[in-house]
């Protein structure tokens, strides 16, 4: 009885203590980064690579260089499992030191934009969010750069009609997609351009019980005969997919992923039967550059990394996406640095060095990445950048770079995205815009 | 000695029951209203709000909304996430269809919804019972996220599919929304729930309660003595449903922001389940202890390591929580298979003797 009451008082204590202090800042001296990763739940297996690349980039920039100009950067993740509930967890955890937040999820996405506007932190979702993001009078504080989702579908359907769209009048499209909001992004973009080019759009929704049983979904594109599939997998569902269509023999040549599915691991599985599988990508793998030599030199080989090596984790396509992705928030802190003319930017700085980031290639050959990431830059008005991307196919054992530097084209997307900004800003009202952007 | 009853005497009927045969029980209740209205409010930050308190009164209101159905009357259900979803979506078109309608009046209402389609779905208990009827209301689960993914006009038309839930005043005072305070939206599900609690407990100690108890025990024997099977249970999911479709509404409005159709899907059932049972079944308490171990101490374990500094992942931390919370709850099952308010029960009659016990 009596320890049982001890150990009621001890629990009591401890919840106290938890609600007085509040979580305790793993926030030393620094820039405080944090981050809403994945490793463990239903989609750890390719949000790993990603979260190593993310973290092993800036461990080298404090191994090498002692920090961002001098200034250590703190480099935080809060475990979310790719679930919304932690996700809001974890947000109100990190955010009171941070100068950025990563949400890494559509879901906590959508829980978080709103806030934006109110706690006054950046989100960066590079490659992912809501296609609108990219106007940035309307999303003062949201960045999805390099491209939007609306970029990738249009480059993928640059690449299936040979630049000109309008030869795929007649042709019939599938869009396999996850049942999801991440799934759904870039549904208004393929009705309009199959509505203008004539092409018949089939959409496929998988739902998320049925990610790794598709026979149902494989079964209508055999029915269908559809001249394209496009895929925006993720998680098990890319696997799954990638099965299933070897089983029924597709033909790889004529499918099509977003950047989320293009995971190594997921090609593994099936090996050569893969050989010809494309996936639009806005980074290239190239373990040679002198960058992913620092990070070996630097990180790797001096065990600070968490990477598997036993699975040649280091040359696949989505660690090395999760350098780039590191890569693209540390310029926009340099440019706050720079601009403001401090070493520890706050979160509000942040955000002006967020949209005014110059990746050009220039400065890509200087950081060492040339070649690794499509050449971008972001204004008040453009928080996306736009910056292309490539297609990048599977020979059986890797992906490699499959085609010049693609481009949306703006013109089509940009009356979408005001539409739709201007509709989210009406649904949050009152929803302040960036009055002072001129652009 | 804390509990000492010694010159407690009951001189009439109304006394013997009252709520509080016991006057430290209304003491200790007090107490916690004092901790919960006053005390956690001026203490509190903003994570604790949104990461632990909010929450587990939102859990503990749809555990005990499952609670009188599984718990009272005796009907096991797993369609209590879909129920969920049926009060946030019908909170949501009331609200976009009405914006000037009171957002309290909204709530109450979408409970209605809930409650409808729980008889509609409570049709079956009728004629079956135990794990056939949990089979069907599993059915209403499945059936009903599906129906949320599907149905555009749930969720006004939008590109992802999602709901999100906009700013609303009441009084002048934000209350719903991005732009909300934590701590208002506090106090307004705390006013929710201890309303609820409230008839809750009413409801269960009066003639309505004690028919759902008399058909959970033993159905026939409640059938010959005039029980209206039926009503009985139709009353039971009506009841149910309407606390578990509030619970639902605050869950996206008032605590979430935004909510997608697989928000609502088995593993929220499984959850608020869990809570009823590791709280115990057939207990108004229960529900409360329940979430607090479910919902509040995976939040407080994972930020103990931080606190006191130890550098451990969070990743790892994520893994060690889920092996230390699974440890807690069946050690807790197996020292009292009967819930923790039956736990918190046999603590009581100790103290009511302590320290001479007999």
């Amino acid at each position: 009885m009596k320890h049982w009451i001890r150990k009621a008082a001890v629990s009591t204590a401890l919840v106290a203590t938890v609600m007085l202090t509040g979580p305790a800042s793993a926030q030393g001296d620094g820039i405080y980064v944090p981050n809403l990763s994945y490793r463990t739940g239903p989609f750890a297996s390719t949000g790993t690579p990603l979260m190593n690349g993310q973290r092993d980039y800036i461990t080298m920039l404090n191994e090498r260089d002692g920090g961002l100009n001098g200034t250590k950067l703190v480099y935080d993740e809060c475990e979310t499992g790719y679930n919304t509930e932690k996700g809001v967890e974890c947000y109100e955890k990190t955010k009171a030191n941070a100068v950025v937040t990563q949400p890494w999820s559509t879901g906590i996405t959508l829980q978080v934009l709103p806030k934006s506007n109110v706690d006054n932190i950046p989100i960066l979702a590079p490659g992912y969010g809501f296609s609108a993001m990219a106007d940035g009078k309307v999303f003062q504080w949201a960045y999805n750069p390099p491209s939007s989702y609306w970029d990738g579908a249009y480059m993928i359907l640059q690449d299936i009609s040979g630049g000109d769209l309008s030869t795929l009048n007649g042709k019939k499209i599938a869009f396999l997609h996850l049942d999801h909001p991440f799934g759904k992004e870039p549904l208004p973009l393929l009705e309009k351009l199959s509505a203008e080019h004539g092409f018949e759009l089939v959409p496929i929704p998988v739902g998320l019980t049925e990610m790794q049983n598709q026979s149902a979904q494989w079964l209508q594109i055999r029915r269908e005969r559809p001249d394209n599939v496009i895929m925006w997998g993720w998680g098990a569902m890319n696997a799954g997919a990638m099965t299933e269509a070897a089983k029924t023999k597709y033909p790889m040549d004529q499918f099509y992923g977003v950047w989320w599915s293009g995971h190594d691991g997921d090609l593994k599985l099936i090996g050569d039967q893969g050989k010809g599988y494309r996936s639009i990508s806005w980074s290239v793998p190239n373990s040679e550059s002198a960058l992913m030599q620092d990070i070996k030199k630097h990180v790797i080989d001096a065990g600070k990394s968490q990477i598997n090596q036993g699975e040649d984790e280091f040359d696949s396509v989505f660690y090395q996406r999760g350098v780039m992705i590191s890569l693209i928030l540390v310029e926009g802190i340099r440019a706050a640095q720079e601009e403001f003319d401090t070493q520890n930017p706050n979160a509000e700085q942040v955000r002006w060095g967020l949209e005014n980031i110059k990746l050009d290639e220039a400065r890509l050959a200087e950081l060492g990445a040339e070649g690794m990431l499509v050449p971008f830059s972001t204004s008040c008005a453009d928080h996306t950048g736009h910056g292309g991307g490539w297609i990048l196919e599977w020979d059986g054992s890797k992906f490699v770079k499959a085609s010049d530097l693609l481009k949306a084209d703006r013109d089509v997307i940009r009356p979408l995205e005001e539409e739709k900004a201007k509709e989210y800003a009406e649904a949050n009202s009152p929803w302040p815009v960036n009055e002072e952007c001129s652009m | 000695m804390f509990y000492r009853t010694a010159g407690q005497f009951k001189t009439s009927y109304e006394a013997d029951h009252a709520l509080f045969p016991v006057r430290q029980d209304a003491y200790l209740l007090a107490f916690i209203l004092l901790l919960a209205f006053v005390v956690f409010p001026l203490t509190a930050s903003e994570f604790a709000f949104r990461a632990l308190l909010i929450p587990v009164l939102i859990y503990s209101l749809a555990a005990l909304g499952l609670n009188i159905l599984t718990g009272y009357a005796g009907q096991l259900s797993l369609g209590t996430g879909a129920f969920m979803g049926v009060g946030a979506y019908a909170c949501y078109k009331l609200l976009t269809v009405f914006p000037e309608m009171n957002i309290v009046i909204a709530i109450a209402m979408s409970g209605f919804f809930s409650a409808a389609v729980g008889v509609l779905f409570g049709l079956p208990s009728l004629r079956i019972k135990g794990f056939y009827l949990a089979i069907a209301t599993l059915a209403a689960q499945f059936f009903l996220v599906w129906l949320f993914q599907k149905w555009a006009w749930l969720y006004n038309y939008n590109a992802s599919g999602a709901i999100q839930v906009p700013n609303i005043e009441m009084f002048g005072i934000t209350v719903a929304g991005p732009r909300a305070e934590a701590i208002t939206q506090y106090y307004f599900v705390l006013c929710f729930v201890c309303a609820m609690t409230f008839f809750a407990i009413n409801i269960t100690r009066g003639r309505i309660g004690r028919m759902w108890k008399a058909v959970r025990d033993m159905d026939i024997a409640a059938e010959l003595v005039g029980i209206n099977l039926m009503r009985a249970k139709l009353t039971a999911f009506f009841v149910s449903s309407y606390i578990v479709g509030v619970s639902g509404a605050l869950f996206v409005f008032l605590w979430r922001g935004a909510a997608e159709a697989n928000l609502f899907d088995i593993p929220l059932s499984f959850r608020v389940l869990f809570i009823a049972i590791i709280g115990g079944l057939g207990s108004i308490l229960g529900n409360y202890l329940g979430a607090i171990l479910i919902v509040a101490l995976p939040v407080i374990i994972g930020s103990v390591p931080e606190a006191f500094g130890i550098p451990i992942g969070s990743a790892t931390v994520e893994h060690l929580n889920v092996m230390l919370v699974g440890a807690l709850i069946i050690t807790f099952l197996i020292v009292e298979p009967h819930g923790l308010a039956r736990f918190w029960a046999m603590i009581r009659e100790k103290l009511i003797l302590w320290p001479f016990p007999h």
